[in-house]
């Protein structure tokens, strides 16, 4: 057996077996907290939205990509795995937990990711970084969430740790292998343009050497050409729907006019980003400072070294003022600096003693760790909650209990805004939505949004109970439910 | 006689069968949900802005005050999340932070004690009215009894459901407004004043900015 321990220092095995322990710890992590119960918050009206649409393509096989409202394919496709693998057949048989775990994987894998990206800078950077980003509060809470924006950050970080094995190697496998996670990435967001093209960008100005001599114009193409047939096959619904390809490129306009047009009503300040890190009280207190402080050190410690410090340095601080600058922002957008945020900070963390270095990261994980249990176990809901956002109340999960107690017969929704009701009436087929009061207004059970109640109690002809219901904060329904049928 | 009745029953089987075999459940199309983007921020006022007219005065004894003003208050969660017990009784109503007490998820009560036992004409309660929302299953109960175990006698119950576990109420649910609740006491003796909720439409947890217990010594 191989002495662990040579004149006090760690033999190579040993040191294997560290990285390794180290490696998995932070995986262990990142798994229990990215899936450990995943069915308690209530369903946000996105995540409702695309989990039905999830459930149409697990029952019919049928999937058309929307520009207009929805980002890419990848979400759902991926989304098949874990319900087949749990047994889930139909949308009336998908569960919570059984959609968020797609995101909730492909955060697990986000960080494994980042670890073999920094690796180079050395065992505790890599360490350091893949911790961080493990117990990030906005990364676990969207790791948790059935939207895109996970995905596109595990699929940008695929593309950067193989494009780092092809840029040492110049082998063309690498270089398809870039492709292939470009071509994920533009099929989860046309978001991922943005960041394909500030990557290029970052690598061009990062000063980065060390490259393969063998030639970029084989490689580049290699790697477009999987990117294509990627991109190809999600948006065209595997050969089911051509016309996918066409409405995918027409969704980079859309996306241009939504983040900059200012129609949305999302639009927020130019701050709003940074906002999310800083010590703020609104009712409930919320910081990230020992985190972001070490992050923005880290950035400008790496814009003097040439190559990846200065790559992640620049890819984040561009990517970050793109997002503050367009007038949309949602605070899951976010979740695109941190894994760069994490490494800086990691960067910057360890250059120090550690004596100096030692106590800083303990603060900062019990910070991190203070703030990502607050905002993903205690308030995943609340509306001060600051990654909450436009979040459905947990009144709509007393739903299908209440459509279990009422009167056989239809359900009518008829509400301006109804997401996640539908999600929450999955089971129920028998139900219908109207954005406006029709002029038989009369079922089993009504949900009416509080503003036309009062059009459709005119219009009832029998005789109801009526009570509250909670959609999001603002804006509730009343519930009617028939007693003399 | 039954041959008078023969062919009646016989017309009415053949067309309680011809009714049977017509009637088929009708093939009701219902509208399909319409996937939507992300829902943008609600911001309403309080709605007591909008409701049509202010709450007509509540007739008492003259000699009636606000008996709950700076009473000891105590609560089924004596470490609330936000807000101290004492601002259930305050006098601070403007329902901002720093002037309401917030309590954790599930059925949750305060109790204040008056000092001793008097009339009570009317139990006003402002749980949050800087939005809109509804607090769910408020039962409003007077008792002698600091246990509330003899003697109770319940003011207000919306808890249609009785999820509660204190029996169906048929008190409307309501809109929070700046204006609060309020509940006819009718006259009732006790000493304690206890007000439970079960969350909000908002979320689930239970708030009070001000409880006022008017009545006469």
């Amino acid at each position: 057996m191989t002495p662990t321990v040579v004149n006090g220092e760690l033999h190579e095995p040993a040191r294997a077996r560290l990285d390794a322990s180290l490696f998995l710890l932070v995986l262990l992590a990142a798994l229990g907290l990215r899936c450990y119960t995943l069915a308690p918050r209530p369903m946000h009206a996105d995540e409702a939205n695309q989990a039905v649409k999830l459930g149409q393509l697990l029952e019919q096989g049928r999937y058309v990509f929307d520009a207009a409202d929805h980002h890419g394919p990848t979400l759902y496709y991926f989304g098949l795995i874990p319900a087949w693998l749990r047994g889930q057949a139909t949308l009336a048989a998908l569960d919570e937990t059984t959609v968020r775990l797609t995101p909730a994987i492909a955060g697990v894998v986000a960080v494994a990711l980042l670890w073999l990206l920094v690796r180079p800078w050395g065992r505790w950077p890599a360490f350091l970084a893949a911790g961080l980003l493990a117990v990030s509060p906005a990364a676990v809470y969207y790791s948790r969430y059935f939207i895109q924006e996970t995905l596109l950050v595990t699929f940008t970080l695929g593309a950067l740790v193989v494009g780092q094995r092809w840029w040492r190697t110049g082998r063309l496998g690498w270089a398809a292998a870039t492709g292939v996670c470009l071509g994920l990435m533009l099929a989860t967001k046309a978001s991922a343009l943005v960041y394909a093209l500030v990557a290029v960008l970052a690598l061009a100005a990062s000063g980065a050497s060390g490259r393969s001599a063998r030639p970029l114009g084989a490689a580049a193409g290699t790697a477009l050409a999987f990117a294509l047939v990627v991109v190809g096959l999600f948006y065209s619904s595997f050969g089911r729907n051509p016309a996918g390809l066409s409405a995918a490129v027409h969704s980079i306009g859309l996306m241009t006019v939504k983040a900059t047009a200012g129609l949305t009503g999302h639009e927020k300040p130019w701050w709003y980003y940074a906002s999310l890190f800083v010590w703020h009280r609104n009712g409930l207190l919320w910081d990230q400072s020992l985190f972001l402080l070490p992050a923005l050190a880290g950035g400008v410690l790496a814009l003097r070294r040439r190559g990846l410090p200065r790559f992640l340095a620049l890819n984040t601080a561009v990517i970050a003022v793109i997002f503050s600058l367009a007038p949309y922002k949602t605070p899951w957008q976010v979740v695109g600096i941190i894994p760069g945020l994490c490494a800086l900070a990691a960067l910057a963390l360890t250059r120090l003693r550690w004596l100096v270095a030692a106590p800083l990261v303990l603060a900062m994980l019990l910070e991190l760790g203070w703030q990502m249990r607050r905002a993903v176990f205690s308030k995943p809901a609340d509306e001060r909650n600051p990654f909450a956002y436009v979040h459905s109340s947990p009144d709509v999960k007393k739903v299908p209990a209440i459509a279990a107690a009422a009167p056989a017969g239809a359900i009518k929704v008829i509400s301006a805004e109804y997401w996640p009701l539908p999600w929450y009436l999955r089971h129920r087929p028998d139900t219908g939505y109207w954005t406006e009061p029709p002029a038989d207004c009369d079922a089993a059970l009504i949900f009416v949004d509080a503003a036309q109640a009062g059009t459709v109690r005119e219009r009832l002809k029998g005789k109801y109970w009526e009570g509250f219901l909670g959609l999001r904060p603002g804006f509730m329904l009343v519930v009617f439910e028939q007693e003399d049928k | 006689m039954i041959r008078r009745l023969l062919p009646l029953t016989l017309v009415f089987l053949a067309a309680s069968a011809l009714s049977a075999q017509d009637l088929v459940p009708i093939p009701l199309e219902l509208p399909k949900p319409l996937f939507v983007g992300t829902p943008v921020p609600f911001k309403v006022p309080n709605l007591e802005k909008a409701s049509t007219t202010k709450r007509p005065p509540f007739l008492a004894p003259a000699g009636t005050v606000n008996l709950a003003k700076g009473k000891p208050v105590t609560a089924s969660d004596a470490f609330p999340v936000i807000g101290e017990l004492g601002f259930v009784t305050d006098g601070e109503k403007d329902g901002t932070e720093g002037t309401f007490v917030e309590f954790g998820p599930d059925l949750q009560w305060v109790q204040i004690d008056l000092g001793e036992t008097d009339s009570l004409y009317a139990i006003v309660v402002w749980h949050f009215h800087a939005q809109a929302r509804v607090y769910h299953n408020v039962i409003v109960q007077v008792s002698d009894d600091p246990a509330f175990k003899t003697g109770v006698t319940t003011l207000f119950n919306n808890d249609y459901d009785n999820s509660a576990k204190m029996g169906v109420g048929k008190d409307p649910s309501y809109i929070e407004t700046s204006e609060g609740r309020l509940i006819d006491a009718k006259g009732a003796r006790a000493r304690y004043v206890r007000l439970y909720s079960n969350g909000n439409t908002t979320s689930d947890l239970n708030h009070y900015v001000e409880v006022e217990v008017y009545g006469k010594k």
